[in-house]
């Protein structure tokens, strides 16, 4: 289940107070990226037909339909992923997240990246700011429950996983820090990383002024092995 | 004489029809169908979005079919109907005021019934009314004339606002308006009335579907057969009424705290015992006065009071009558109440989920745990004990006595010293 519900009109509230108190405003963009990515990969494996569209429901999320998963060992697990994600996107330290779609023998068919980058120095100024990350981040939602039409089908039985490209040798730190108990993090095998003769199609790109978020998909050729 | 909108009807159609023959694009069609319907002994008017392959499994379900038409016309096969409404959401949102603007259908004659006539006609007619009786249009023409009414939503399907955003997504728009604007100029011979719609539109170039994006959520709530079965509920709909409930509850509260002010500089220790009970959602946190007050567990009158109530108005009559009851029960140690520092979500005016931490009194029997108060009262037995009592009571009293000096300058601060 997803824990936080707060729409970004709940963040717009959250930092104008922090600007007052000066606390960490990497924390709020951190919390706007997982909250969207949570959605994101659920909504990754509604339309890409992971799972049996059985376990989703409608749900709302900026102001729009989406579909989430019911099933509660699987929200646990994308929830409990995008936990461990989030300091890294506090710091700047995460330079991609990537939800890659396995087949049967656990070669990637599908990669979908979501680049992402956050100026330097943030500054938030208006409340405008907020309703158009919104904005933005529906367009991307959007795109992704269309973007059948851009991919070729799965096969049947795949399975997926998150990767997290860091920047540096921020990994080094994550092997050591369990940040959940028993939910560790571990170097990606190769192949799950590199995918034989990708095609890359591009779905979304986003800016703003808090983050810039870039999706694309990377497919393989051939699909069914 | 045919309405000017068939003409995009038939457009659309024409280009699904045409990239069919050519082969060239797999294209997925959702459509638009209107009929009679009758369900359990009433007949009704529904309009529902179905998807191609559920296209004839909803025409039979319909006694009489009025009208069918493409609604829209996409590259992917649409799982749900969550995509249609989010395509042109932004642009609803923007023409929320005036959803009819853009509306192809006039009729000089067509005025809205006055509530007399719309009452006669409620009990001349067997038939309850359509369902579509939600979008504000000219429904005297609904029952009337079933066969010449067309879904005025078409118009939307040539926003030219969302071929920027979504260049090869869910709506071919882009194709079908270079399509379309030949034929505005053999229309623009058609008798001036009717055009006049049409070239408006094309004139402002202005990328606005209201009308079609309330009938897409009216028909997103109606479909029964098709792609989903959760309705989605018109935003602006759902976002008024809470809002209107939140700002009569934020009024009610601003009211009370404002007295509270008023009282709190009187500083009577009774009034600050019965004023700590009556708040619920404090925009001030006032944990300045004592922290525990004893209460009987009976009468269930005096109970009641001090039990916060979502209406802080009845409580502030309340308060002098408690005040006085305290008086005479204040030498029995019974329950007491303490202020705990509670955190409490929940949403305010704006429509926006705050979470807040506050105090707020607690009923708790005397031998559950040590309690010190940090205020004397003349008539407790037990006086303040600074120096005892848990580390937890300790934190309470010096924020207590933080929260005091600070509570007139800032609202949430409070928040700040505790951890979460």
């Amino acid at each position: 289940s997803v824990k936080h519900l707060f729409g970004l009109q709940f963040l717009r509230l959250k930092m104008t107070t922090l600007t007052r108190q000066d606390l960490n405003f990497g924390q709020v963009v951190a919390d706007i990226l997982c909250e969207f990515l949570e959605v994101a990969i659920h909504l990754i494996l509604y339309v890409r037909e992971v799972y049996p569209s059985g376990i989703f429901q409608k749900r709302k999320k900026y102001n729009v339909p989406v579909q989430m998963s019911c099933h509660p060992e699987l929200n646990q697990y994308i929830h409990d992923t995008l936990h461990c994600v989030k300091p890294l996107i506090e710091k700047n330290d995460a330079e991609k997240v990537v939800v890659v779609i396995m087949d049967k023998e656990h070669h990637p068919v599908e990669r979908f990246v979501f680049e992402i980058s956050q100026p330097p120095l943030l500054s938030i100024s208006s409340d405008t700011l907020l309703s158009h990350v919104e904005q933005l981040l529906r367009a991307v939602i959007l795109k992704i429950s269309v973007c059948d039409a851009v991919l070729e089908n799965n096969p049947p039985g795949c399975t997926f996983t998150v990767l997290v490209h860091t920047r540096e040798a921020a990994t080094r730190n994550m092997e050591k820090v369990q940040v959940i108990k028993d939910f560790p993090w571990i170097v990606a095998d190769e192949q799950e990383v590199h995918m034989q003769e990708p095609r890359l199609i591009p779905l979304k790109t986003m800016t703003s002024d808090i983050v810039k978020m870039q999706l694309y998909v990377e497919e393989r050729a051939q699909k069914a092995s | 004489m045919v309405p000017p909108q068939c003409v995009y009807f038939r457009m659309l159609y024409h280009y699904l029809d045409q990239k069919r023959k050519e082969g060239s694009a797999r294209l997925h069609a959702t459509y638009l169908v209107s009929g009679k319907f009758v369900e359990n002994g009433t007949t009704s008017h529904k309009v529902s979005v179905v998807r191609e392959d559920q296209l004839e499994d909803a025409k039979s379900k319909m006694s009489l079919t009025v009208s069918v038409h493409v609604y829209s016309v996409q590259k992917a096969v649409l799982k749900d109907s969550g995509p249609l409404y989010s395509a042109d959401y932004d642009a609803v949102k923007e023409n929320l005021r005036n959803c009819s603007r853009y509306s192809a259908i006039r009729c000089a004659d067509a005025v809205p019934r006055s509530s007399a006539e719309v009452q006669q006609a409620c009990e001349t007619t067997q038939a309850p009314p359509p369902e579509t009786e939600q979008i504000k249009a000219n429904h005297s023409n609904l029952a009337s004339k079933p066969t010449s009414k067309q879904p005025k939503g078409i118009m939307g399907m040539f926003a030219n606002k969302n071929v920027s955003k979504n260049q090869d997504s869910s709506k071919e728009i882009k194709l079908e308006q270079k399509e379309v604007t030949p034929v505005v100029e053999t229309s623009k011979t058609k008798p001036a009335p009717k055009t006049n719609p049409v070239t408006n539109f094309f004139a402002k170039q202005a990328a606005k579907k209201p009308d079609k994006s309330i009938k897409e959520e009216v028909e997103i709530a109606q479909t029964s057969s098709s792609v989903d079965e959760k309705p989605t509920s018109p935003p602006p709909k759902a976002e008024t009424p809470v809002k209107e409930e939140l700002a009569k509850d934020a009024v009610v509260e601003k009211d009370t705290s404002k007295t509270k002010r008023l009282e709190h500089s009187d500083s009577e220790e009774e009034k600050n015992e019965s004023r700590r009970k009556k708040r619920r959602r404090i925009k001030k946190p006032e944990p300045d006065s004592s922290d525990d007050e004893v209460i009987p567990d009976s009468p269930p009158q005096l109970q009641e009071k001090r039990d916060p109530s979502p209406s802080p108005e009845i409580q502030v009559k309340k308060e002098p009558v408690a005040v006085s009851h305290s008086d005479e029960l204040s030498d029995c140690k019974r329950r007491k109440r303490r202020r705990v520092l509670k955190s409490r979500t929940f949403v305010d005016d704006e429509g926006c989920i705050v979470t807040e931490k506050d105090y707020e009194s607690e009923s708790y029997s005397e031998t559950e745990d040590d309690f010190k108060f940090s205020q004397p009262t003349p008539k407790n037995p037990n006086p303040p004990k600074p120096s005892t009592g848990k580390k937890e009571e300790e934190k309470k009293s010096k924020k207590a006595a933080a929260a005091s000096n600070k509570s007139t300058k800032q609202a949430s601060i409070m928040g700040f010293f505790q951890k979460k």
